[in-house]
């Protein structure tokens, strides 16, 4: 049982509202929201699931070297996303598809970069601060803290206005907890008391490896012993991944200092398209996270408000839509020119990056035509 | 309707295989985009294989159990619908790296990304260039500058072994005219200059004499010698071979004997190897060391070697005797005491008769070869002209060696053509390997 | 014209850094109070405040990624990493990292972090306390490498450094820190990456960058009293290398010793050696000769001064040009 006592959740599997006294002031969190809110957590988490599952096919077709997907994290992700404010910085991992979507990124962009045309692949500045994947594990916990300290520097929090005060929100996986970067991140924001929320998706598996073998206490004491404020909550619950992000999100850019959410969720899928789980994985473990999908449930909630059929059918239409409108640009891509080794190295003139391009340069055109 | 072919896609990271575990559709059914087509087996896991065309099945072109390269294609679909454009401008890419290319090399195809990297490259073939570098070009190196911005005055430009080849001849790069294609100097410049060094030159040129005609009276050596030369000419039909040999080891052993202490204080020269190698080839070939008489031939089965020396009055030809018993050692010393006595105008007329073959070194004069006369009672005279540095073939390719002429003239009343010439090359092929000495 | 120690040029040169831009600030450990282990920060947290001059936990490695994320937000952090033997932990973040960054964001952004490091022998120190780790950061496409020898060089190429927009490793030759110099606080008579000849000559090259470049004098002194002319090249910046001062002075001199500290297998003088093989190829009259420290981990430091080139190992190398 991946629950603990101290899991919180607002909503059961079933969709209703559950009853406990400890999430009153999460519970406050949400008031704000409305039912138009929750058809949106629904149709983002649908039309990006429908995505993740076209991107798997893509790569199965050949079109990308690798795939990773999201699915069955689209509540911790969906959640939280919605709960930063416009004004926040977001730094991922590498799974946080959703995340890009509510930022406003064009989705496009991921595969590009999975396709192997950018090791980039967006500007943050342009997507509402949602900063670029980083592959070596747990590395953006560092650069999240150091750009946290920053705000701090900058005088850009704990003034009072919550529409303005900027905090920095930063994604991570039970595997990069082990990393000694993630430690010292946390070291860094609670020496300094940076305006940064660490969320960490416990998806239970770093490829083959459970999240036991990581971590014999739960992850969110770990971070209560840096000093953290710290919660664990029910990752699938995208009521109780919003609340619990506006909450820690909203103390961390008042002053009051980084916090740590645990959000247990799963990864439903392989790790990326070169896995097998079927090779390391309980069958019964998957079947009892899929008994707790997290649309599944948002769905089940939804249905006890009323809401029509005709709506969630309207979703699957536009996942579908959506998912048809990736695979035209994923098939239109085309490779970047041979320019783009040497673009982007250095931003001043550098004579190596000179000399090289020059020489790459009049090396292809020493070949005869379509040689 | 188009026709669509799916190339085995690389599905993990590196992978080069699949085997078909088991297809989902057959010929006729109808796909659709997404749809499973079939199930494989890779070194990772199962994996299953969405299609990604809408159409109908047209063909299986793997079979159950088969293992397929990465990049070929597996199953054909009649693709239904103008809104599935086909990829275009795709085909060259799957084409170059797929193994096996289906015959429809018109139809579009969906555009693998990956996993070409390993398996696929079977036959690999260069790319033909327009331009091939220039030999030995400077420019060639990946630079956007000369590599070498030429100073003027002092800078010789020239490749480390050319440097070692001018040292080793002892010739100045800086008096080298360099005609590489960066002002660089050339083996062949340094060779060059080198054989140009070699030739005789006078230092000094006097000035014409004042009267008009000197008289020089036709007495002593002058005449002995008009008459020896004439009496040779006139009565011997004279014949000339020659051939040139590559005298590098001969140098380098020269060089050795020239080191060794049995030799120390001992004048050696390649004089000496062909002495030895005359009087060997005399031993192969006795007719060229024999005396012509109205009556008889007389083969001689010792040899008096002559040597010509230049001396204050004229030419004579004083003669080693007995040079055949004599060590290289004995020869070397023989050699060089009949040289310092001619020099000195010592040389007694027994000294000078009775010899049986001679040689004439026209090399320290710088001369490369030419037509010797025979001295009188012989019917065989080796020519030693100058060794000096020459493009050779050496296996097949052209390097500097030390080369020389050997020449000899005959009396063809003795001495045939096929003896003179076998005669020539035993001499010559020691030249060339002094080895054979050692028989 | 100032007489400056290299640590005092430093000190300056941030100084003048830190008042010019309010966004360039310096993180390390020890930096702040205590001015530095080695007193090149010393009265800079007074004069800046705590927000500009920061004692950080000790964690190399965070030390480097909080700038990265510092640098995101506009700042122009300078990190101390207090010893090169230390500063490993910080590899990945400076290699797959900062290093990648720029090319990674497309240039969208860039990531002007200095990374400062003390490095190099001579001061009798215990393990790690020693090292060369130029190559590693030469050999990484997106980091500049540059390392003063002089405290006039010292005291602007930490200014060049800061007011990159690229990231840039400044090594400072710490066996030099104590030793004074002119240093010309007006102009600084070079470029970044250009190198300076630091002694005319005719018969053969040296080069070398560092504390080396002083071995290089002595070593040129001594060769001038037995009728060697040398010339020594301060290289200055070590990624990119400026070449062309190099093939100059090869192509007059035909013969080229590089010295330096670090051990010679796969070193900036490695490379050294290659590049100017290919471009003076036609005009040397000897090999290129590699001084370096043997390729073994740096000795206990009672053997430091028979590890490290001296005066004599490089007049060996000369002695061998020459002969050639």
């Amino acid at each position: 049982m991946p629950y603990t006592d101290a899991t919180l959740r607002l909503l059961g599997q079933d969709g209703a509202l559950v009853q406990d006294d400890r999430v009153e002031k999460y519970t406050q969190a949400i008031a704000h929201l409305d039912e138009g809110d929750f058809r949106e957590f629904f149709r983002i988490m649908s039309v990006v699931r429908r995505f993740d599952v076209e991107a798997g096919n893509l790569q199965r077709q050949g079109q990308m070297a690798l795939w990773v997907p999201s699915i069955g994290q689209e509540a911790a992700q969906v959640g939280s996303a919605f709960a930063s404010r416009a004004q926040d910085h977001i730094f991922p991992a590498y799974r946080e598809h959703c995340v890009a979507y509510i930022r406003g990124l064009d989705l496009i962009d991921i595969i590009r970069m999975l396709r192997g045309v950018t090791n980039g692949g967006w500007d943050p500045r342009k997507t509402n601060n949602f900063h670029l994947y980083t592959l070596v594990i747990a590395s953006q916990t560092l650069h999240a803290t150091g750009l946290a300290m920053g705000i701090g520097y900058d005088g850009a929090c704990a003034t009072g206005d919550l529409d303005k005060d900027e905090a920095v929100l930063v994604y991570f996986g039970d595997g990069a907890t082990s990393q000694g970067d993630a430690s010292e991140a946390l070291i860094f924001a609670q020496s300094f008391q940076t305006p940064q929320v660490f969320f960490l998706q416990n998806n239970h598996w770093a490829i083959s490896v459970p999240v036991r073998v990581q971590s014999r206490t739960p992850l969110y004491e770990r971070a209560a012993g840096f000093g953290l404020p710290s919660v664990q909550i029910d990752g699938n619950d995208v009521l109780m991944s919003y609340a619990a992000t506006r909450v820690a999100m909203d103390a961390a850019r008042s002053g009051q200092g980084p916090h740590f959410i645990e959000a247990l969720t799963y990864r439903i899928g392989a790790h990326t398209t070169s896995d097998d789980p079927s090779k390391y994985r309980d069958e019964d473990e998957l079947k009892f996270w899929q008994a707790h999908d997290p649309i599944d449930r948002l769905k089940n909630h939804l249905e006890i408000l009323g809401v029509e059929q005709s709506f969630f059918d309207s979703v699957a239409t536009e996942a579908e839509d959506y998912a048809a409108d990736i695979r035209a640009k994923t098939l239109a891509i085309e490779d970047p020119p041979v320019e783009d080794i040497f673009r982007n190295v250095f931003i001043e003139d550098h004579p190596v990056i000179i000399r090289e391009t020059a020489w790459l340069k009049q090396y292809g055109e020493s070949f005869e035509e379509g040689a | 309707m188009a026709n669509f072919t799916f190339p085995l896609p690389d599905v993990g990271e590196g992978l080069t295989e699949a085997e078909i575990v088991q297809w989902r559709v057959k010929p006729g059914d109808h796909v659709a985009i997404n749809q499973v087509v079939c199930e494989i087996e890779t070194a990772k896991s199962l994996v299953e294989l969405p299609s990604p065309f809408v159409g109908i099945v047209r063909e299986l072109l793997v079979a159950e159990g088969d293992t397929v390269l990465v990049g070929s294609p597996i199953i054909s679909v009649e693709g239904e619908g103008p809104d599935l454009a086909p990829d275009t401008g795709v085909i060259e890419a799957v084409a170059d790296v797929a193994g096996s290319v289906s015959s429809d090399e018109e139809a579009p195809q969906v555009k693998n990304l990956v996993g070409y990297g390993t398996g696929a490259s079977e036959s690999v073939s260069r790319r033909r260039r327009t331009k091939p570098p220039a030999k030995g070009s400077v420019v060639s190196a990946p630079q956007t500058t000369p590599s070498v911005p030429v100073t003027e005055g002092t800078t010789v430009l020239a490749k480390p072994p050319i440097r070692k080849l001018a040292k080793d001849l002892g010739v100045d790069l800086h008096a080298v005219s360099p005609t590489g294609a960066a002002g660089e100097v050339l083996r062949e410049d340094v060779v060059r200059h080198a054989g140009q060094a070699t030739v005789f030159k006078n230092l000094e040129t006097p000035a014409w004499p004042e009267i008009r005609e000197d008289r020089i009276p036709v007495k002593g050596v002058r005449k002995a010698i008009a008459q020896a030369m004439v009496k040779s000419m006139f009565t011997a039909p004279h014949v000339s071979v020659f051939v040139d040999v590559d005298a590098t080891r001969t140098m380098e052993f020269v060089k050795r004997l020239k080191a060794s202490p049995d030799f120390a204080n001992i004048k050696v020269s390649p004089l000496l190897v062909m002495v030895k190698a005359m009087i060997w080839a005399v031993q192969r070939n006795p007719m060229v060391n024999s005396t012509w008489t109205d009556d008889e031939i007389i083969v001689h089965h010792y040899v008096n070697l002559g040597v010509a020396a230049a001396t204050p009055r004229g030419l004579i030809v004083p003669n080693v005797k007995e040079a055949h018993t004599l060590s290289l050692r004995a020869l070397a010393i023989a050699l060089e005491q009949l040289t310092v006595t001619a020099r000195e105008g010592k040389t007694s007329p027994e000294e000078m008769s009775n010899g049986t073959i001679t040689i004439t070194n026209l090399g320290s004069f710088g001369v490369d070869t030419g037509t010797p006369i025979l001295n009188p009672g012989e019917v065989s005279i080796v020519a030693l002209g100058t060794i000096k540095p020459k493009p050779w073939i050496v296996e097949g390719e052209v390097r500097s060696r030390m080369v020389t002429t050997v020449a000899a003239s005959f009396d063809h009343r003795v001495v045939d053509g096929d003896v003179a010439s076998r005669f020539v090359a035993d001499v010559a092929s020691v030249m060339e390997e002094p080895a054979l000495l050692l028989d | 014209m100032n007489e400056l120690p290299m640590a005092k040029a430093i000190n300056e040169g941030l100084k003048s850094a830190m008042t010019a831009d309010d966004k360039v600030m310096m993180m390390g450990q020890d930096i702040a109070q205590l001015g530095g282990v080695f007193r090149v920060t010393e009265g800079l947290q007074k004069l800046f405040g705590p927000n500009r001059v920061v004692d950080t936990p000790l964690a190399e490695s965070g030390i480097v990624g909080t700038a990265i994320g510092l640098a995101m937000r506009g700042y122009r952090p300078v990190c101390e990493i207090q010893f090169d033997g230390f500063l490993y932990p910080a590899f990945d973040q400076i290699v797959t990292q900062l290093a990648k960054q720029t090319a990674r964001h497309e240039g969208t952004q860039s990531f002007p972090v200095v990374i400062r490091i003390p490095y190099g022998g001579h001061i009798g120190a215990v393990e790690h306390h020693q090292e060369s780790p130029e190559a590693y950061f030469a050999h990484t496409a997106g980091l500049r490498v540059v390392s003063p020898a002089t405290p006039h060089d010292a005291y602007w190429l930490i200014q060049d450094a800061i007011a990159s927009s690229d990231p840039v490793i400044y090594l400072e030759p710490k066996s030099r820190y104590w030793h004074k110099g002119p240093v010309d606080l007006e102009a600084s008579g070079a470029l970044m990456h250009k190198a300076r000849i630091a002694r005319e000559g005719t018969d053969v090259t040296l080069v070398g960058h560092g504390a080396m470049v002083t071995v290089l004098h002595q070593a040129a002194e001594i060769a001038a009293g037995e009728g060697v002319s040398a010339e020594i090249i301060d290289l200055r910046s070590l990624s990119p290398l400026d070449y062309d001062t190099i093939v100059a002075s090869v192509n007059k001199t035909k013969r080229l010793v590089v010295a330096q500290e670090a051990p010679e297998n796969a070193s900036v003088g490695s490379e050294i050696a290659a590049t100017l093989t290919e471009r003076a190829f036609y005009v040397m009259e000897a090999p290129v000769l590699r001084v370096s420290g043997f390729n073994t981990p740096f000795p206990p430091a009672r053997l430091e001064n028979q590890y490290l080139p001296d005066a004599d190992r490089v007049l060996e190398a000369v002695d061998r040009s020459l002969a050639y």
